[in-house]
């Protein structure tokens, strides 16, 4: 199968997971109490009025034309609007993404800084107390949850010692750029890096203790196999054979996981923005949750599945791109 | 280590630039959805200070630069829904537009009715529920349009009549309200369908004034933008994230010591607790009461503690077994030790109920005491009700009010120490609890269920009417007798016995024991010792009460 083929059947499988993601959340709100009515309606409302406003929402029709109704809306970017503020739902939920696909990718840095020298240094000095400083934090990283970490981490370092603000992003990345490239403005990437310190690091910190497991024992397995003995009989520096030969193909499983985690992390960063009001897709799903705005909680689950889809996707392709031996099936 | 006002790693002129910034990027998002950017009421910071817009302003490092002195910044739990001011029925929304909008009259921290737009009111007509508002003359809008008569007519109608603009949510708040019509150059006559003791309370609490040529020009941008009379206009706004107030010059009413506030929100409260003591916010709301010593260890911050408007009660529906029977529901009463509750789980931030109507409220009863803690006699009332060894669950919210879970599970847990009740706690997510009370059905309501209501018109019925009148959405108990003392009240026109009628009502209720009475909530709030402010019963944050240091 050509690669062409192999994205072509992997796209079409990705849309058809979409559809379905699209199908349950709409599903959704269908079994759970209550109406969109009892959200918007006074509390004196007659059957009249709540029939009427029900009508204006579009919920009187039957189930099946709602459905159609919303995947044709959907095809043309239109999610609906807010039952709370009136507004576009699309409007509010992409608004929202950059801000969780920047803390994503902070995070995965973080992790991706952090978890490779650590797990290189543990793989090559095993058993030493530096393999054991490492897997003990991978151990506890694992284990921490990431409320608890925000949190202390904001009493640490933001309060106690004010090195960093406690929480809030007052300007996004690309904002920030625009004032760096066209104003020679330095503080805002300063001030968005500041902001983005700690949060990364709680959302990234159980990543960085996953992937140092994963290099260490993708080292080790590396290093056991008879191409490395080759290259040390060849003659060639340890430093080449551990970094050239032994990291290059331990990190063709690490790529993986990290496409994996990467939408793992957008659709998880949902507790790290809470305790740090970032303002992205997992506080906006929380306080529609909170105030039963189905078509944000519809809309925002929608982008956070389409994300998951889209880079599990990515990384399907990239895999076969990088790795030789998988074949386009 | 003590934090100083150290904390703000961003100036807030630049913390302010940046937001403006965000606020360009909505634009953008916007536009790609096919709204226009150049429409002057697409977005709030058209008119934006071009000091705040502009890039090379002063020493963005130096976090308290002269404009930061006079600048407060507020966070709430949540952020306002919507910037329309009668579309939404939400204390935290209340509050963001409160700096820019205003109602015909207005409430002093205490509660007391004071002059608003209106200076004058009067009843034309008692019987026919027609009254009169008189207003000030030198009121505009902060488009620099005058206000009128017409607009008065228009906000009210607009609240009560769904065939102008809007379903408003709001319309059960000035309930009996059928009419509004100008009555000369400066006065808005309002007509009720009856006697409407209510109204002028009622129009303390809602209706703010909105131009009618503007709402209907901004369409349903209406709730992206403000354009009211208030002291202060709107010049930046985020949805979902901030928005920033700066003074109206032409205001009408006196000087303000605040001229900037921004209002913000951290819906986890160690966020707005460390936030305070960092220094990036002056004023936090609901401040957990296991926080309360740390603020006030800080220096350079306090707690500032009232009793809010808001009840927290345990309704019965006494529809079902067991309880049906008045024995049953008065053991529950009995089987809790409130006072601890109070002590232990609230660290005192709140006070006891028997009643369903606050202190300082038109109708309360003074002689009326919180039931005892009891449980023999509830022990004893178990048995004669005939409910003997019953099985019940309390359906309660985690994390909607003080120390909800914590005292549902104390009181679940009292309950279930009677040697002839067991109860067992349901904890629910406060939503769909609400859907099951708020769908009109009482028999889809849970059986026994905790709950909090606010009440900011400080009159008991407007507690009384929607848990215990005929037929609203949220009652919970089935009672003739109070369905006639709820009509004597509501159509009498004498203050006087109507109050006295109001008393007798929640005398009723007590006796009755309709809910497990528990606490009236307190409003506890993190303030920066910069700050001078009394807080407010009614759990609004007006900048324009503030004095700075």
């Amino acid at each position: 199968m050509s690669l062409a083929r192999f994205v072509l059947r992997r796209v079409l499988q990705g849309l058809f997971v979409i559809w379905g993601v699209i199908t349950v959340v709409f599903a959704l709100r269908f079994v759970t109490p209550g109406s969109p009515v009892d959200a918007v309606a006074p509390l004196d409302a007659s059957p009249e009025l709540r029939a009427r406003i029900a009508q204006e929402l579009g919920l009187d029709q039957p189930i099946y034309v709602q459905y159609v109704d919303y995947l044709f809306g959907l095809l043309q970017g239109d999610m609906g609007y807010s039952y709370i503020s009136g507004t576009p739902a699309a409007v509010r939920v992409f608004a929202r993404l950059p801000a969780t696909i920047e803390l994503a990718v902070a995070a995965t840095l973080v992790a991706l800084v952090f978890s490779i020298p650590l797990g290189v240094i543990s793989a090559t000095r095993r058993h030493k107390p530096a393999d054991y400083a490492a897997t003990s934090f991978s151990l506890v990283g694992i284990s921490t949850p990431n409320f608890w970490l925000g949190i202390m981490l904001i009493l640490i370092v933001s309060v106690n010692l004010g090195l960093l603000p406690t929480s809030r992003r007052p300007i996004g990345l690309l904002p920030a750029l625009e004032l760096l490239v066209f104003q020679l403005e330095v503080t805002g990437v300063r001030t968005w890096i500041a902001h983005m310190i700690l949060p990364a690091l709680t959302l990234g910190t159980y990543f960085t203790a996953l992937i140092v497991r994963l290099t260490r024992s993708g080292m080790l397995d590396e290093l056991g196999k008879s191409y490395v003995r080759a290259t040390r009989a060849k003659g060639l520096p340890e430093t080449l054979v551990r970094y050239k030969h032994v990291l290059r193909n331990t990190l063709i499983p690490i790529v993986t996981i990290l496409g994996l985690q990467l939408g793992t992390l957008i659709g998880g960063a949902v507790i790290t923005e809470f305790v740090f009001s970032w303002p992205g897709l997992g506080t906006l799903v929380i306080n529609a949750i909170t105030s039963r705005d189905w078509t944000i909680i519809q809309g925002s689950l929608i982008v956070i599945g389409a994300g998951f889809v889209i880079v599990n996707t990515a990384v399907d392709v990239l895999y076969a791109t990088i790795n030789p031996q998988v074949i386009y099936d | 280590m003590a934090p100083e006002r150290r904390g703000r790693a961003v100036g807030r002129r630049t913390y302010l630039r940046f937001a403006g910034a965000a606020t360009a990027s909505a634009m953008l998002a916007g536009c790609l959805d096919g709204e226009d950017p150049d429409d002057p009421d697409d977005v709030a910071d058209d008119d934006a200070d071009p000091d705040t817009d502009d890039a090379d302003t002063d020493d963005d490092d130096d976090p308290d630069t002269e404009d930061d002195d006079a600048s407060v910044t507020i966070t709430q739990g949540q952020f306002a829904s919507t910037l329309d001011p009668q579309d939404h029925r939400e204390t935290p929304t209340d509050n963001v537009i409160l700096q820019a909008y205003e109602g015909l009259l207005d409430r002093e921290p205490d509660g007391t009715i004071r002059e608003g737009l209106a200076t004058d009111w009067e009843y034309i007509d008692e019987q026919e529920g027609q009254v009169r508002f008189e207003f000030r003359e030198d009121v505009t809008f902060h488009n620099g349009d005058e206000m009128t008569m017409d607009d008065v007519a228009f906000s009210i109608l607009r609240v009560v009549d769904p065939d102008v603009g809007i379903v408003s949510p709001q319309a059960d708040q000035l309930a009996g309200v059928v009419d509004a019509e100008p009555d000369g150059e400066n006065a808005v006559v309002v007509t009720s369908d009856g006697v409407n003791p209510m109204v002028f309370g009622n129009f303390a609490s809602y209706c703010q004034v909105m131009q009618e040529s503007w709402v209907e020009e901004a369409g349903d941008e209406v709730g992206q933008d403000i354009n009211g009379t208030g002291p202060y206009r709107l010049e930046e706004f985020t949805e979902d994230e901030f928005a920033r107030f700066v003074v109206y010059d032409d205001y009408w009413g006196d000087e303000v010591e605040v001229e900037e506030v921004v209002y913000d929100a951290a819906s986890e409260s160690s966020t707005r607790v460390n936030s305070l003591l960092a220094g990036e916010s002056d004023v936090v709301e609901s401040v957990p009461p296991q926080d309360a010593p740390r603020v006030e260890d800080e220096d350079g911050t306090r707690i500032e503690a009232v009793p809010s408007t808001r009840v927290l009660f345990m309704p019965m529906r006494n529809n079902v077994e067991p309880f049906d029977s008045l024995e049953f529901r008065q053991a529950m009463n009995y089987a809790i030790d409130l006072e601890t509750i109070i002590d232990e789980i609230l660290a005192g931030f709140g006070d006891p109920t028997g009643q369903p109507t606050l202190e300082g409220y038109v109708g309360y009863n003074e002689e009326i005491e919180p039931y005892p803690y009891d449980p023999d006699t509830a022990e004893e009332l178990v048995e004669e009700s005939g409910y003997s060894d019953a099985e019940i669950e309390l359906h309660a919210p985690a994390g909607r009010y003080l120390g909800d879970i914590e005292i549902a599970q104390a009181v679940s847990g009292y309950i279930d120490d009677l040697p002839n009740v067991s109860c067992e706690l349901e904890q629910r997510e406060f939503g769909s609890l609400a859907d099951e009370i708020l769908d009109g059905d009482l028999d889809t309501s849970p059986e026994f269920f905790m709950i909090g209501w606010g009440n900011t018109t400080f009159d008991a019925s407007q507690t009384i009417i929607p848990w215990f009148g005929e037929g609203t959405a949220t009652q919970a108990f089935v009672d003739e007798e109070v369905y006639g003392l709820i009509d004597e009240a509501q159509n009498e026109a004498d203050e006087e016995t109507r109050e006295e009628t109001l008393r007798e009502t929640n005398e009723y209720l007590n006796e009755q024991a309709p809910w497990v009475f528990l606490n009236r909530q307190y409003s506890v709030y993190g303030i920066s010792d910069r700050l001078d402010w009394e807080a407010r019963q009614d759990e609004h944050i007006l900048a324009k009460e503030m004095g700075l240091q």
